[in-house]
């Protein structure tokens, strides 16, 4: 699904004052897998996601994302590989103001081939369980609420792999805990997820944990399964 | 595919933030009510200008010829024209194989015209009877002077509408008798109302009586004070006139030298010298227009650059869920094309009530004219794309990461 081989990402001008922010970072995420990437501000969690979610290019090193290698891509090459295979799941949810939960979730059909369908929209409220607040806008809605609306939002195009930053960053520990769920029950339908948290409770619901640190990684190693005994 | 579903995100985004989007209208709203009022009503007036010469003179294919070198004011009239030009002299210019009628006029303004206990004073043209078909008139109640009636000397009269109202408010004026300068002559015919003359007097406050009965019988003068020639070719016209010229110049032996005698007018050329100069006031107007169109395009550069500032965090969404960079500029830029498409629309309703409001109270025709209205919203639509292009550029160039982040 995932592979990454020495990738680096070296911000500023070559010398003394450039940020090396990644440094040859190589693994390989499998289908199926639920991985939680860790480690402390600084330690390169952005940069690994810009890039892994086709946002920002690698300054070395290749990545293959479902057998293609995007590390040379066009912005419109990129594009189209984010609205096709990834879906984003963000701390701070980042969905439209004034734009009702329906039409934030219609928004990634806009950029892909076909027509914007509406039904399929609103089947993927009700997967999240807000077929009823299809029509609500965000302000309206409870941030535990806008975070499904933008799960949702993430699953429309039927992306290989789920990236979330800190998904449950802003929320309360009931509405982190049914994301975290939601999270988990994707990850049993099959699909790949990449995770980044502070967070040993939501990491915990990961298979695979890879711990940065300084750019480079530090640990990689398997986790117990449903170690907080949910099935 | 994908821009036709960008433009409708760009229609919703319109109608979600409506302060802004108002505001950008208004600025449009301004600049083409006043263009589509101003080229509307500069049209209008062309349209005017030319229907009053069209009134006056009938058709466009005719040249006037009046006695006199010098240029003088207003109408030719008996009392200030010299006796230069002949009954002779229409007849050869009748015979040039350019012309194809001419009709000989005798006139004078203000002579008392009588009937019963009331007086009014018209212009008294003494005309051949070709002057009808000639100008493509018509009477509009009984019949019109004949050749008969000419060779007799017949004292008889055609009445212009003014006339009409003036001496018979009340009676059928057909077969009566009114005294012109004392002289008896007895009512034919009316014509049909002619409306006003390029300077706006009516053209209907006129007597019509056979010009041999003018010259012998009532005015006693036997030279013309003008002659209408319809031309052949009226594309020809400038030609025809100096052919004209130069015949008079010869019959009068009027040396190489010498200034004419008469005056050749060729009034299809006036009004098209008239009309001309409607149009360069009718362009002042629209730089006038183009520069508030400007000022709306300006607005809307402002406004939308500021949105393009607010709805960062829209933009990295929008990128972050496959967004390329065309797609966010073609968002922004059709925001400001529709936008400014509809103030535009919206200009055009405003314009074109404000264009009735002004043609009542200037007495133009009330025309709505569709070629304006179509230059003004395209305009407003290349206003729309024209200033919205930097705003779009500067959306698409917004980092998505950072925007994210923010």
């Amino acid at each position: 699904m995932i592979r990454i081989e020495k990738l680096s990402k070296t911000y500023g001008r070559a010398g003394s004052t450039s940020v090396h922010a990644l440094k040859e970072a190589t693994f390989t995420v499998t289908p199926g897998q639920f991985v939680c990437v860790r480690g402390a501000s600084g330690s390169g969690k952005s940069t690994l996601l810009n890039i892994l979610g086709c946002l920002d290019q690698p300054s070395s090193g290749a990545y293959w994302l479902d057998g293609e290698d995007v590390s040379h891509y066009t912005d419109k090459m990129l594009s189209r590989v984010r609205n096709a295979k990834i879906g984003f799941i963000f701390q701070s949810f980042n969905l439209l103001p004034r734009t009702t939960a329906l039409e934030n979730v219609e928004i990634p059909m806009v950029y892909s081939d076909g027509r914007v369908d509406r039904h399929r929209a609103q089947a993927a409220l009700e997967r999240v369980g807000l077929g009823g607040r299809a029509d609500h806008f965000p302000t309206e809605l409870s941030g535990g609420e806008q975070q499904r609306v933008a799960v949702a939002r993430a699953l429309i195009n039927d992306p290989a792999l789920i990236l979330a930053d800190e998904p449950t960053g802003n929320l309360d520990a009931k509405a982190a805990d049914e994301i975290m769920h939601l999270l988990q029950s994707l990850h049993q339908q099959g699909r790949t997820i990449l995770l980044v948290t502070h967070a040993p409770a939501v990491a915990a619901y990961a298979s695979r944990e890879i711990l940065l640190s300084d750019g480079a990684v530090a640990s990689d190693r398997a986790v117990g399964i449903m170690s907080r005994g949910v099935v | 595919m994908i821009v036709t579903k960008v433009a409708s995100q760009a229609l919703r985004s319109a109608s979600r933030y409506r302060l802004r989007t108002s505001l950008m209208m208004l600025g449009m709203v301004v600049g083409i009510s006043s263009l589509a009022v101003l080229s509307s009503i500069g049209e209008a007036s062309k349209r005017e200008t030319m229907q009053r010469f069209k009134n006056m003179l009938g058709t466009f294919d005719t040249i006037i010829v009046r006695p006199g070198g010098g240029r003088s004011r207003g109408m030719p009239t008996l009392v200030n024209v010299p006796p230069t030009l002949r009954f002779e002299d229409a007849r050869a210019v009748a015979d040039l194989p350019e012309i194809k009628s001419v009709a000989e006029v005798q006139n004078a303004f203000d002579i008392d015209v009588q009937y019963r206990d009331r007086t009014t004073s018209p212009a008294i043209f003494g005309v051949s009877t070709n002057w009808l078909a000639l100008r493509s008139e018509d009477v509009a109640d009984g019949t019109f002077l004949t050749d008969e009636q000419n060779n007799s000397l017949a004292r008889v009269a055609v009445l212009g509408t003014d006339v009409q109202t003036s001496l018979f408010p009340e009676e059928d004026p057909m077969g009566k008798t009114i005294r012109i300068a004392n002289v008896p002559f007895q009512v034919i015919g009316i014509l049909k109302p002619r409306g006003a003359g390029p300077a706006g007097a009516t053209l209907d406050n006129i007597v019509l009586i056979p010009i041999n009965t003018a010259a012998r019988r009532l005015f006693n003068r036997d030279f013309l004070t003008m002659l209408i020639a319809q031309v052949r070719n009226p594309a020809r016209g400038t030609e025809t006139t100096e052919q004209v010229a130069a015949l008079l110049r010869d019959r009068h032996h009027i040396p190489p030298r010498a200034l004419d005698d008469f005056t050749i007018t060729n009034p299809a050329a006036t009004a098209a010298q008239v009309t001309r100069a409607g149009t360069t006031l009718g362009k002042i107007l629209s730089g006038v227009s183009i520069m508030a169109l400007g000022i709306g395009g300006i607005v809307i550069m402002a406004l939308m650059s500021i949105a393009v500032s607010e709805r960062r965090n829209e933009i990295g969404v929008r990128r972050s869920v496959g967004a390329g960079r065309t797609a966010i500029l073609q968002q922004f830029l059709l925001e400001a094309v529709i936008v400014a498409l509809a103030g535009g629309v919206a200009g055009v309703v405003i314009g074109i009530g404000g264009m009735q409001l002004v043609t009542r109270l200037q007495k133009l025709p009330q025309i709505i004219l569709w070629r304006p209205i179509i230059t003004a919203i395209c305009l407003a639509v290349g206003t729309g794309l024209l200033f919205g292009m930097y705003p779009a550029w500067k959306a698409a160039r917004v980092d998505p990461i950072q925007a994210l982040r923010s």
